[in-house]
Order: structure tokens, then sequence, then C-alpha cells
């Protein structure tokens, strides 16, 4: 494979910019970069891994998808600083030894490839999704297509990407050698007319300086203990970055232009989901991957396992992170209104010492928080109620990486047959993410079934202020929210 | 509502695809793709791919308004403006036009400022950061001017139609039942995943752009003309490119005339790559439409009249309007047999975002509201969709409202009975009670809907002879068999499929067939890689030329082409024939008085879809699609199968959540979070299927297939919604807004 040319990206790029060691396919590479150069940069441009390849720039896509330590990541949200010591794999590094990976031939055998600019981050989502799988665990279509849901394909309608990635998975594919590079041009096999001779084969960069970066890269800071962070942090001019799926999302946008990046992703204080005093904790660091997989939390608040399944997808369920959701305090945070109706509590450390301060009053106006700005979030504490149902309620445009329409989380215990410590919260229906207290209080005591839901909506469309933005209408939100309480309502008369 | 059944599609048995193991045997399998080995590995090379050393970044500078007077371009003195170049209209060594139909689309304002977007000046920089600070140091003077953005207020026709057969008037008045219906569609984004880029090389005397495109000649004929070079001095390359759907036919020739522009300026390399918010920003649409229809019926449902309205909104600019517009006319009234038929159609001029090509060409829009008319009369009749397109639906001999006679290759009825049958359509239906979802005893409701779709295949009228493409094949004095085409891969298969086709005709493998780069210096014009035209049309050219070459070979070795031709090679040298387009026998187009054979053949397509409606929020899931289709003869299943999973899932998205939110003239979802395309989550299980019914004026039986899968699936989708819910929605697409809006309606008109 030529891919691997120029792996080393010894001295290329200007002096003064850290080195930083990390595992490209296998090999150990050392790049001399900003410490918040995307990945995808670095791979393609520092590197000359060019098959990997930017679609949005923000996530979106998938086509920039490579494996980070096992999992399946987007390299266009990834900082350079966050990679650092860690495996890569990329699509060139999935055949070994000259064979296609099984996915590979599945592929092209599947009849998988179009265009072909998909390709690459599928097969490597793919390949992160099989082996994650416990051995003899069957393959269903739908464990696939949700696998995939966050690598757009434009070209094939998915249906024999699904097709090689079964082949692929059942072992059904015969070997094939990795193939010697195409005759039919364009390409390392012809040279145009009045051509472009060697300046249109796999080197690496344009110009000396590097220039091909998005635009200048911030530094990038990864302190190792809370009071190395926290010292950085009130110095200043740092903004804090935990998963990078809302901070480098808006960087592509340019809505924000970050000089440097405090990189809480080095804090082994912020990892971790354990059982403490009667609350599970979560580590603000926790991805919602993470959450997804916790034995513990599919134990103790398994609403929170079923919320995280419908963050964007794959991709970004294993970067962004429980701490990150809070903090962007976005009304449509998915996380928002389940931490609410669970009664949660978020725990920040700051010079000022430890506080614990309850999710319903963490978001006190439109994407702020109670943080100060010297302050960091630890972690979410979710105490532990037995015989507590929650349930958890999404309405997007699409059934994967879709910012939510309105969601909707409720919470109660059951006392023969009457409800009681409801929590009613909601998201995307109004500046902040909130409880509606008032429904809340009619369906305090009330008996499930058609005339309590109705009482239950009824009073709902009191108590949100939606807004038409580029998603929805307000009377769409409006109309919704009260339906699916209706709903929940409703079936859990039925439980 | 209890569950109807079983799923109409069971898990299917993946077909692998193998190289066909004997020569002459190539075309009908499901030969591999050539392409695909280097893009499973990451080998092979888009643009942005390309690493061109010294290479500057090139920016565009664009209008913030829909329309205004440019009175100046004013640049920030604190900026240092000599570490840039900056290229404005006044610097363009041509004419200042981007070569297409009309020449009213300037390559850089002047002076008129037509919409939000349009280019108004280039910057180059050695690197990206600086080249977007130099764009954030300029700043445009201009005078608003009021704009016109509803195409029903414009007053300024880019092209109109009218087709007449029979009475309209007479026929209305003669009908037992008028089905009246308006549909609006809007702009549809392609979203290839590869966002537009191009490379401009400075060569002595002229330029060599490299990028991702659909029609290297288009692009070349327009930089010639911006840059007033000759023909010979301009040398384009499609690189291997990220999709197109028609969204890299028209808008790479503006693209590569800026790239060059900036290069010759700078005298070094310029690289412009758009980001995924430029792109959607910047780049064309599908035009939007507003199609009216009055359909007269009898009461034992004969088609007796259509009376049809097409308003196209244009955008600023004519680029491809007039064709598109055509092809969306002529496809208006559906597959189906009428006496009496009036046809307008007009595209008009606003100050949005020129539209422009995009997979179907205007016909998805028109045949979506046929095919709503069609499913409208069938439930006012109170008769099945299928037996009404039976009824309707065109045979061999019937004359379309041109009066074009359908003498050959008509299979209507045939993907209709297929798709039926596959889906187990008919018993579906039968199983449905829409009145039954207004109980709100269950949160979710399943419907089926049908619908036809036909596509002429290749150029419309004249168009094909007007082109006069050419496609060779050669023999190199070293032995190597090649292909000489303009036609493009953009992820088709066109590589594979000219392969085989060529392989088949000189009795070789495919695997001794190359095919040469998409390289205006290398390959003839075998005119542009759109219009489902490269299989059926340079496809025919690629054999005739194979077989001439063969004849020639082997009249000089006297030996069969597969023994002798290495050794031809060797001792006669390159050999090399050419075979130019010239006309179908039999098929005449009038375009003054637009009557005539519209196109040498049609496709035809017959799709059913199957929706789950959750009746609490309007959310619509499409579970499956069956779509059976007529190409003609299937060159490469594996490939084709994927251009009709591949259109089905695009019409879906149509039909579901792509919509292009316009305020003011500009594009309020212009990102990928904002502006939807299908995830594997969201896509239907997808089954396709082949009637193939030969055209026998090619030499290999295939008609075009592309575009003609986007058709009908729109129109089954809706259908099935109505099936679920008792709502018709007329829009599209069919948000959760507009489903439970028509949701609320029926719930309160219910008791």
């Amino acid at each position: 494979m030529s891919g691997h040319a120029g792996v080393h990206a010894g001295g290329r790029v200007a002096g003064g910019a850290p080195a930083t060691r990390l595992s490209v396919n296998g090999r150990p590479v050392e790049v001399r970069a900003p410490g918040g150069r995307r990945l995808l940069d670095v791979l393609r441009v520092d590197l000359g891994l060019t098959g990997t390849k930017e679609g949005c720039g923000e996530g979106e896509c998938g086509a920039c998808a490579v494996i980070l330590d096992g999992r399946a990541v987007n390299a266009c949200l990834v900082p350079l600083c966050q990679a650092a010591g860690r495996e890569v794999l990329t699509v060139e590094g999935l055949a070994v030894d000259g064979r296609l990976d099984a996915l590979q031939s599945a592929m092209l055998a599947a009849g998988g490839v179009q265009c072909g600019i998909c390709t690459p981050g599928l097969l490597v989502t793919a390949r992160a999704f099989l082996d994650a799988r416990a051995s003899g665990q069957p393959v269903t279509d739908a464990g696939i297509r949700e696998a995939i849901a966050g690598n757009l394909c434009r070209c094939t309608g998915y249906v024999r990407v699904v097709d090689a990635i079964r082949l692929a998975a059942d072992g059904r594919t015969s070997p094939m050698a990795a193939p010697a590079a195409t005759r039919d041009g364009p390409g390392p096999g012809w040279v145009p007319v009045g051509g472009v001779d060697t300046t249109i084969a796999g080197a690496t960069t344009d110009t000396a300086e590097g220039g091909a970066a998005l635009d200048a890269d911030p530094d990038a800071v990864s302190p190792s203990t809370l009071d190395d962070a926290l010292a950085l942090l009130a110095a200043g001019g740092l903004r804090p970055l935990a998963g990078g799926t809302d901070v480098l999302v808006e960087r592509m946008a340019r809505t924000a232009t970050d000089a440097g990046y405090l990189d809480l992703s080095r804090l082994p204080d912020l990892r971790g989901i354990d059982l403490e005093d009667g609350a599970l904790v979560l580590g603000a660091a926790t991805t919602f991957g993470e959450l997804r997989r916790s034995p513990l939390v599919a134990d103790v608040a398994p609403v929170l396992a079923t919320m995280a399944a419908h963050v964007g997808a794959a991709q970004v369920q294993e970067r962004a992170t429980i701490g990150g959701n809070i903090a962007t305090a976005s009304p449509a945070g998915d996380s928002l209104p389940v931490l609410l109706a669970l009664d949660a509590a978020i725990v920040v450390l700051g010079p000022r010492g430890e506080r614990t301060v309850p999710a319903a009053s963490f978001f006190p106006a439109y994407r702020r928080t109670a943080l100060a700005p010297d302050e960091l979030i630890i972690s979410v504490r979710v105490p532990r109620v037995d015989g507590r149902t929650a349930v958890f309620r999404k309405v997007a445009r699409r059934r994967a990486q879709a910012i939510s329409v309105v969601s909707i989380a409720v919470a109660w215990q059951v006392d023969e047959g009457r409800w009681h410590d409801v929590r009613v919260a909601l998201g995307a229906v109004a500046p902040t993410p909130i409880r509606t207290r008032a429904t809340e209080r009619v369906l305090e005591g009330g008996t499930p079934g058609e005339a309590l839901a109705g009482r239950a909506a009824d009073a709902l469309a009191g108590e949100i202020a939606p807004i038409d933005d580029v998603r929805s209408t307000a009377a769409y939100r409006r109309a919704v929210a009260g339906r699916i309480l209706h709903r929940i309502v409703v079936d859990a008369a039925r439980r | 509502m209890a569950a109807r059944r079983a799923p109409t599609v069971a898990v299917p048995v993946v077909e692998t695809g193998s190289p066909p193991t004997r020569t002459g045997s190539a075309v009908g399998r499901p030969v591999l793709r050539r392409d695909g080995p280097a893009k499973v590995t990451g080998a092979a090379r888009y643009t942005d791919d390309l690493a061109v050393p010294g290479a500057w970044h090139g920016v565009t500078v664009r209008s913030t308004e829909p329309h205004a007077r440019l009175l100046g371009i004013d640049r920030d003195p604190a900026f240092d403006w000599s570490r840039v170049v900056v290229v404005t209209a006044a610097d363009i060594p041509g004419e200042n036009v981007v070569a297409l139909m009309a020449d009213d689309q300037p390559v850089l304002v002047s002076d008129e400022i037509s919409h939000i977007a349009q280019p108004v000046a280039l910057i180059a920089a050695p690197d990206r950061a600086t080249a977007e600070a130099a764009r954030a140091a300029i700043s445009l003077r201009t005078e608003a001017l009021p704009p016109v953005l509803d195409p029903l207020a414009s007053e300024r026709t880019i092209a109109a139609y009218e087709i007449v057969r029979g009475d309209v008037e007479a026929g209305l008045a003669d009908a037992d039942l008028i089905v009246e219906g308006t549909y609006r569609v809007g702009h549809q984004e392609h979203v290839y995943l590869e966002p537009q880029a191009m490379i401009a090389i400075p060569r002595p005397g002229g330029v060599e752009v490299h990028g991702s495109l659909q029609c290297p000649h288009y692009v070349h004929t327009a930089l010639a003309r911006a840059l007033a070079l000759e023909p010979e001095s301009v040398v384009v390359v499609q690189e291997e490119t990220g999709g197109g759907f028609g969204g890299k036919e028209e808008y790479p020739s503006g693209l590569a005339i800026h790239a060059a522009l900036l290069a010759l300026r700078v005298g070094r390399p310029v690289r412009m790559v758009y980001d995924r918010h430029e792109d959607i920003v910047a780049t064309t649409k599908r035009h939007p439409a507003i199609i009216t229809h009055r359909t007269g019926v009898t009461r034992a449902g004969d088609l007796v009249a259509q009376e049809i309205e097409v308003v196209m909104d244009a955008g600023a600019f004519t680029t491809l309007s007039p064709v598109v517009l055509s092809r969306g006319a002529l496809h208006a009234g559906g597959p189906y047999r009428c006496r009496n038929v009036r046809i307008r159609a007009r595209a008009m001029a606003t100050n949005t975002q020129p539209s422009g090509a995009f997979r179907g060409f205007g016909a998805p829009q028109t045949e979506y509201a046929a095919e709503m008319q069609a499913n409208r009369v069938a439930d006012a009749l109170g008769i099945s969709p299928a037996t009404l397109r039976r009824r309707w639906a065109y045979r061999q001999g019937d004359e379309t409202p041109t009066g074009q006679v359908l003498a050959t290759s008509v299979a209507a009825v045939d993907v209709l009975e297929m798709a039926v049958a596959a889906s187990d359509f008919e018993r579906a239906c039968a199983g449905t009670v829409a009145s039954a979802v207004r109980e709100h005893a269950g949160a979710r409701a399943r419907g089926v809907g049908l619908a036809l779709g036909w596509h002429g295949a290749g150029f419309t009228g004249s168009g094909e002879s007007y082109l006069a493409s050419v496609a060779g094949v050669e023999l190199t004095a070293e032995g190597e068999i090649r292909v000489l085409a303009g036609s493009t891969e953009i992820g088709q298969g066109a590589r594979t499929v000219f392969a085989q086709l060529a392989a088949d005709a000189l009795g070789v493998t495919v695997d001794e067939v190359a095919i040469a780069p998409a390289d205006t210096s290398v390959v003839p014009n075998s005119g542009p890689t759109v219009a489902s035209r490269s299989t059926m049309v340079v496809g025919g050219l690629v054999v005739r030329a194979a077989l001439g070459l063969r004849r020639e070979v082997e009249a000089r070795t006297g030996r069969p082409f597969a023994e002798g031709y290495r050794e031809d090679a060797r001792t006669h040298g390159a050999s090399r024939v050419d075979e130019r387009f010239a006309g179908f026998p039999g098929i005449t187009w009038d375009a003054e008085r637009y009557r005539g054979d519209a196109y040498p053949c049609f496709s035809w397509s017959g799709a059913v879809a199957e929706v789950d409606v959750d009746l609490d929020t309007g959310e619509v899931h499409v579970v499956s699609v069956v779509q059976a289709v007529d190409g003609g003869r299937i060159v490469n299943p594996l490939l084709a199968a994927g251009q009709v999973e591949g259109g089905t899932l695009q019409a879906v998205g149509y039909a579901t959540i792509e919509e292009m939110k316009v305020d003011g003239g500009r594009f309020v979802n212009d990102r990928l979070a904002t502006y939807l395309v299908p995830t594997a989550l969201d896509a239907p299980r997808i089954r396709a299927l082949f009637v193939e019914e030969p055209f026998a004026l090619v030499p290999h039986g295939a008609k075009g297939l592309g575009e003609l899968p986007m058709d009908a699936p729109a129109a089954a989708v809706i259908a099935a919604i109505h099936d679920a819910t008792g709502a018709w929605i007329h829009d599209l697409p069919a948000t959760p807004e507009r489903v439970l809006a028509a949701i609320l309606e029926a719930e309160r008109a219910a008791p």
C-alpha cells in the first residue's frame, strides 16, 4: 500500500509546535503540530493518509471516521491532543499483509461501493462494530443499520452496504488480495498529456507551511490532575474541551474562535461510573457510548442508556460526554430532560471548592449554566430510587444523527395504582430544558389513563414556550409535546 | 390498528458479483466494479486528495443580498493585500459568462447582484487561513434592489412550452368526475458526499484543471470562452468524483473558471475546495415546482382529459432550466394514455440560487403530481390504484401527447404487475382501514402506496443528434485495449459497463480492457454524463467502435481478435476506431412545433412503498419500497440494482425529510445538521426488480436507468401515508408538521 508513504511527519510543520506521538495503522508516528489541529488534518495533510475523507467537517456524515482505541470516531471532531499516545486505524490500515479485510472484500462482492467517498468511513465504522461484538453474538440488519447510522451514503440506499457487513460478519467472504493500482485513469496508472507528472501522486502537503488546515490551529493543554486543570482554567484563555462534538463544530461553523483548548480527556477524576451513597455517579467525561454499555446504568437508571442511544450516532456517542452535554446547555441537549426527571445533581469544582447543584437549577437561561468561568463539571449524581419508572422519548426529523424537535422524560413511582413523585421534563420547548411542575402536580396522585393523560397534556400546553426555528414550528412542538405525554400516561396505564 | 401482515420483503439473499469466466460473456453478469478495489483501500484519489506542490488556496467572496447593484468592492486598508491576489470581473480576459445554454450567468458579478451567494470576487493566498482573513477584510458596497422571490410573481420567463393533444375542454366537459389538485415541491440538495473541488494549474499559454465533475467537455468549453483561450490550450481532467447526481453537471464550469482565473493571475496552481456549508449555500438545487392538475375521468374509470400547468422556479439564471422544464412537461401526464391533454409549462426567473440538474431533471417533480392525481382518482372512484393503472397505462402502439407512437419497448404494465406481485400490494390494500387510525387506539398505523414512472432515455428531442457524441476504442502500440469516452465515472459504474460492452464486442475478457482517463486531451467528446444516456447512447458507440476495431484487426490478422490483437499491435502499430452518433433511425422531433418523438424510447418503473406513521407525532418511517424497473437489457445487474436502490432512497428522502427552507432568497438549513438526508436507520428495505424489455436501436439493447428510480417512489410514499391515515399530503416533503396537521384535521372531521 502506497498510503503509508510519508507517515513520519518529521519537521514539516513550522517550528515550536510540540511533538505528539501516536500510533497510526500500527506504526508509531510523531507529529509536530498544535494540539488543537483536527486529527483529520493530521492524517490527510501531515501524514498524507488521504483515504480518510472530509464530507462536512462537523461530525454529521461519518466520511472521516477512523478507529481510535477501538472505537469509531469522526476524525474531524478529534483534536490531535486527544489522539496522543493512542492507536488510530484508518482505511489504509485495514488490509494486512496484502490481504483485504473481510469487510473490504465483502463491500466489493456485494456491490456496496459506488462513488466511494463514504466507503472508507463506512468500512472503519463497520470494523469497529464487528470488533466490539462479543463472539457468537448475532449480527442483525437492525444492529448493522444502527452501527452505521452516522455514516451518510448518498449513492447506495445502504442496501448493499448492509449486505456486505452481514457477509463479513458471517465470515462468508472469499479472501482477496489487495489490488495493484487500477489501470483505469486518473491516478497513478496514467500520466495525463501535458500532465501533472509526479505532482499528483500522494505527496503530502501543498506548501512547506502545511497550508491545508482549516484556520490557524488552536493550541491545547492536557492536564492530568484536577489541580492543574483548575489552575489552567483560572489563568484564562483556554476553552474546556471534553469530547469535542460541540466545541469543534463551533469552530467549523466559525461561531467560535478559540485560542486554545483545555483538554479534559486525561483527567482520571472525570471518568468512571460508580455507585456511591445510594447514587449513581457518572464522571463528567463519561461518554454516551459508555452509558449505553454500563451494567450499573442498566440497573439503576436504564433510561439514561435509552437516551444515550438517541444521541447522534455511533461516532458521536463514543466522543460526546455527559458533562459536555450539560456544559453546552442546549435547550435540545438530549441528556438534560432525563437528568431533570431523575432529580440528578451536578457536582462542580473550582477554586472555592466543590459544590453540588440540582440539575433543576443548573440551567438559568438560554445556553447558560450555573457553572462559574473558573469551575469544571466533575460528575453527575443520579439518586437511586427503587421502584421508579422513567421513560424518554425524542421526536426528531430522522431516526439517528438528529437534534431533538421535542424531547420528554417522565419519571414516576406507583403506589396502589396512583402515581407519585412525578417528574416531567422537556427539551427544545423553551429557552432551557425545563421541568413542568404544574403538569407534574396534575399527575401527582393520579391514576394513569385517558382522563389523566388529557388533563396532563392540557396543563403541559400552558407551561411550555416553544419557538419556530430551522427544525420545526412552535405549533408543532406544542401539539406534539402534549401528545407524546398523553401517550406515555396512557401506555403507563397498560403496564 | 392491528398488524396487518408480515413484511412484504424478506431478508434478501445477498447475490455477490464475480468476474466472468469466459470471453464474450461479460454483458448481463454482475462484474465487479473496476474502481472498487482502490475505493475500499483508500487508494482512490479524489480532487482534494491530490497534493500539488506550491498550490495556493482560492476562496470566493459572495453576495449577501438577493438583488442589488454592486457599487464597489472595498478592501480593508488594515489588511496586507500584498500577501494575496484578488480577482474581480474586470480581470476576466474573455467573456464574463459561464457558457451553457444562455450567456446570462456571469463568472463574477460586474454590476447587478442577482442572488445570494453569487460570486463577486476571488482571493488566492499561500494558505487557507490567509485567504479566509482576506475574505473577511473585503466588504461589498451595494444598493439594494427589490427582489423577486416567488416564481408565480415573476415576470421573467426563462422558458415556456405548450403540449396539446385533442380537445381538453371538451374532454373535461364529457368527464363524469374531475379531480383537481395543486402540488408544490421545493429545492432538493444533492448532498454528494464530496463537496465541489477544483485545482487549476497554469500551463504555457493555457491552463489545466483537475476536478470533481461530470462533464469535462462542458468545463472545457466554458474555460475557453471565459479565459479567451484556444480550445487546445485548455485541458480538463476529471478526478475520482464523490457523487454528482446532476450537481456536478453544470456547476463545476464556473468553479473551474474561478480556479483558473486565480491560477493564471498567481502564476501557480490554485486549489478551490468548498466546505459543506459553502457547497450547500452556493450550488444548484433541484427546481422547485408548483403543478396544478385537472383530471377528467368517466365513472368507469377511463382517463378522458388532463389539464396540467407546471411552474418551475429557475432561480436567477437560465442554467439548464429550458431542458429541465421540457423534460418535466413531457413527463407531466404520467405514463398514461389520454385523448385530450393540455400541458402548459413555464420556468420563471427569481432572485434565488439558480436551480440546476438533479437526477430526473424535472421529471420527478411533474411525475409526482401525475401519480398523486392517479391515486386520488382511484380513491375518489373507489377502485384499486393498481386496477386504475392497468386501465390507463401505455401499451405498445399508444400515442403520447406530442404524437409519439410508442412503437417498441413499452413495459409500463410489466413493471406495474411485477411491483404489485412482489409487494403483495393488492392484499395489503385490502387490509387497510384508514378510519381505524382515528380512534387513536394505537400510536402507529401502517399503509401501502403505489406509483408508476416513466423516463425518456437520453437527451430530449433532437438533443442527441445535435450533440453528435463520439466514443472510440483503440489498440495501443503496446497492445493495450482502451475505451476512449468523455463519459465520466461518478459512482454509477460507467467504467465497468464500458469495459463489459467493449470486451464482449471484441471477444476478450473484461480485464483486458482499460478505460482511458476522462481527460479532454485524451478522450473525445462523448457528450455530458447526464440524462441516463451513458450506457444507452455512449455504450452503443463503444460497442460499434469495438466491433469496428475487431473487424479491422481481424481483417489484418485473419484470426479472431482475441488471439491476434497483441501481435497486430506489434506489427501494425496502434489502431483506433471512433464512432459518432448519427441519430436513431425513424426517430424524429420537431422542436419548433414540439411534436414527434420526444425520446428514442422510454424506461418504466413501478414502486410500492410501505410506511409506518406515528399518529401522535406525524413521523413517517418508510418501511419498505419495492421498485420494478425496465431499463432495457441490463449490462450489469449488480450496478443496476445499486442505481435503483440509491435512486429510490433519494426519492424517499425527497418525499419525507429533505426540505430546503428558503427565507428572503437565503437557504436557511445550510449544514448537514439541518438539511437532513436519510441515514441507514431511516432507509427502508429496498428491493430492486428488473423487467428487461430491450431497445432495438442500440446494439446492446440497454435503455436509460440512472434517473428513473427517482420518479415514482415519492408519490408511492404519499399514497401509503394516505392509506395509513386517510389524509392526503399534497406538498413535499411530508414533514411530521404536515402529516400531523392532516391527522388533526382528520380527527376534527371525525365524530
